[in-house]
């Protein structure tokens, strides 16, 4: 495949907060304002835009793409949004890749935003209507069953304790606590705090999930030539992918998410990585609920199936271990704005590699990161991969 | 305090009881596997012998090879219980001193989510055999509730 490198040359982020004074355009504006500034650009150098929101439901506004055109700086300009629910944060930036590594644009601005607390009393109504209207409405289900049925199956599956699941929640809100932007940072919770959190839809419990937030997060990308004259720290995108499952939730491997494996093997593939466990240095996997981060890491081929736990027992997983799974503190401790938040894992890759992630900085100098998300009806994997 | 903070005007998406509902049909598989529910009380699934699946509920097409499906196949009234919830949780935010189970019973190479009855949560287990139980027929009305529950054999 003849394609154009791309890279990764300034990114910005609003902070995720349980409920935004700003609009979500002012919000989209305040990311993209910073990612601008952050390079040194202005609207004047980027070409066209993407954009990126999960459903728009939860903004409570149709066309919610289009609404939020001028705060992503979309105005005359080629424009696009992209939406595959909740993998759309680690997508969008796939589409900015293709609009550039194809020799269309050279220059573009990726906004990511959401804004969920716009529905009341709770963003999770906005998901009644994704269950099919004749074989599952009318039991009444909610988001949560979807996820307690797969972490039973998964705990099940392979013999995972709870109290190991919890490790992941922890890890995750303790590294939060460093990140400027985040919502429920936490130095000294406990594994035990996770455990005695209500419980929600058994194995699910309060600390097991992350929270509803609202906040926004913008990229530049730009091809080689421009990259030479803006930065002298690159971070590139070394490959992306990305696979649906069926749309049928029930018929999927509820113990293993194969449509992560195919995903992360398209962009090991494209990135000439043989050896994941040891050339990928960073790792941020999406981690909505606790028992979900362990599952993509699996599926990312990044440990065996059913021990990724481990991962986290061991220290491996830590900040300063081998391979630091979620150093930003993830979507369980920065917060769950959903296509802001897949972005911030990319923007988070980005301050890593660059050395510019202060009291989060991973020691050693990492190379290379992978982020990934997951989903549209809980079957899409999204993965990108970055390296300096 | 912002301006808005749940202002009881803030613009609503329509005025007053207008009722906003949507009319789904049950599409070509749905109404022969929900008649057969309704009229027969059997589960009827449908198979790509290409593919060497058994859709359930059935469906018209593979996903798989987008093969057309016309074999119709009755699965029993049995099937695996493949993972179950309690549901501490109510739906209006309360939480509840008996939790509902919520199980995904595998049938065929698909399967229902639905309610598990006559069980104590103790007794639950992955991999367990239940059965559906249907409505009595003068109640069924041709939908996923004239299965009532499924329960362990
Ligand atoms: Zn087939």
């Amino acid at each position: 495949m003849s394609m154009r490198k791309v890279a990764v040359v300034g990114a910005g982020m609003t902070k995720f907060v349980r409920r935004a004074q700003e609009t979500a355009k002012e919000l989209s504006w305040q990311a993209a304002h910073m990612a601008l500034e952050s390079c040194e650009m202005t609207m004047d150098d980027i070409e066209a835009v993407c954009l990126g929101t999960a459903p728009d439901s939860f903004d409570g506004i149709h066309m919610n793409g289009e609404y939020l055109s001028d705060g992503a700086g979309a105005w005359r300009k080629p424009f696009m949004r992209s939406y595959v629910g909740g993998g759309t944060g680690v997508f969008v930036p796939i589409q900015g890749w293709y609009h550039v590594a194809s020799g269309l644009f050279d220059v573009v601005l990726v906004v990511a935003e959401e804004k969920m607390s716009s529905y009341y009393p709770h963003a999770q109504a906005a998901f009644l209507t994704i269950f099919d209207h004749t074989t599952e409405r009318p039991l009444k289900p909610n988001l949560l069953w979807i996820f307690a049925l797969e972490m039973n199956r998964y705990m099940s599956t392979y013999g995972i304790r709870k109290e190991d699941i919890a490790l992941v929640s922890v890890q995750h809100k303790r590294n939060a606590a460093d990140h400027p932007c985040a919502l429920l940072g936490d130095p000294n919770i406990t594994v035990e705090d996770v455990l005695n959190s209500e419980t929600l839809a058994w194995p699910v419990q309060r600390y097991d999930v992350s929270p509803v937030s609202d906040g926004a997060v913008a990229l530049v990308l730009a091809a080689e030539h421009v990259t030479k004259r803006v930065t002298d720290k690159p971070v590139w995108i070394e490959g992306v992918g990305w696979n649906l499952d069926t749309a049928h939730w029930t018929n999927r491997d509820l113990a293993y998410p194969r449509y992560v494996e195919y995903a992360a093997r398209q962009a090991y593939e494209m990135a000439g990585i043989k050896e994941p466990r040891k050339e990928i240095h960073i790792a941020e996997p999406y981690d909505p609920f606790d028992y979900k981060a362990l599952h993509h890491l699996e599926g990312l081929q990044l440990a065996d199936r059913g021990q990724a736990a481990q991962l986290y027992v061991d220290g491996v997983a830590a900040r300063d271990g081998d391979m630091p799974v979620c150093p930003s503190g993830g979507l369980l401790g920065v917060g769950n704005p959903i296509a802001a938040a897949g972005l911030m894992k990319i923007a988070e890759l980005f301050w890593q590699l660059r050395g510019e992630a202060g009291e989060r900085q991973v020691p050693g100098q990492p190379k290379r990161g992978l982020a990934q998300a997951w989903g549209d009806l809980m079957q899409v994997g999204t993965v990108v991969i970055m390296g300096r | 305090m912002t301006l808005l903070e749940r202002d009881p005007k803030a613009a609503p998406a329509w005025r007053g009881e207008l009722p906003v509902t949507s009319r789904y049909t049950f599409g070509l598989a749905g109404e022969r596997f929900f008649r057969a529910i309704q009229e027969e009380g059997r589960i009827l699934g449908t198979r790509c012998d290409g593919c060497a699946r058994t859709y359930v509920p059935g469906t018209i097409f593979c996903e798989r090879c987008l093969g057309e499906l016309d074999k119709w196949v009755d699965v029993g009234k049995v099937g695996e219980v493949h993972t179950y919830t309690l549901l501490y949780e109510a739906p209006d935010g309360s939480q509840r001193e008996t939790p509902e189970i919520v199980a995904f019973v595998r049938l065929g190479d698909g399967g229902l989510v639905h309610r598990l009855g006559e069980v104590e949560p103790e007794a639950l287990a992955i991999g367990m055999s239940v059965q559906a139980v249907f409505k009595p027929i003068a109640e069924r009305e041709g939908s996923i509730l004239d299965i009532v529950y499924f329960r362990p054999i």
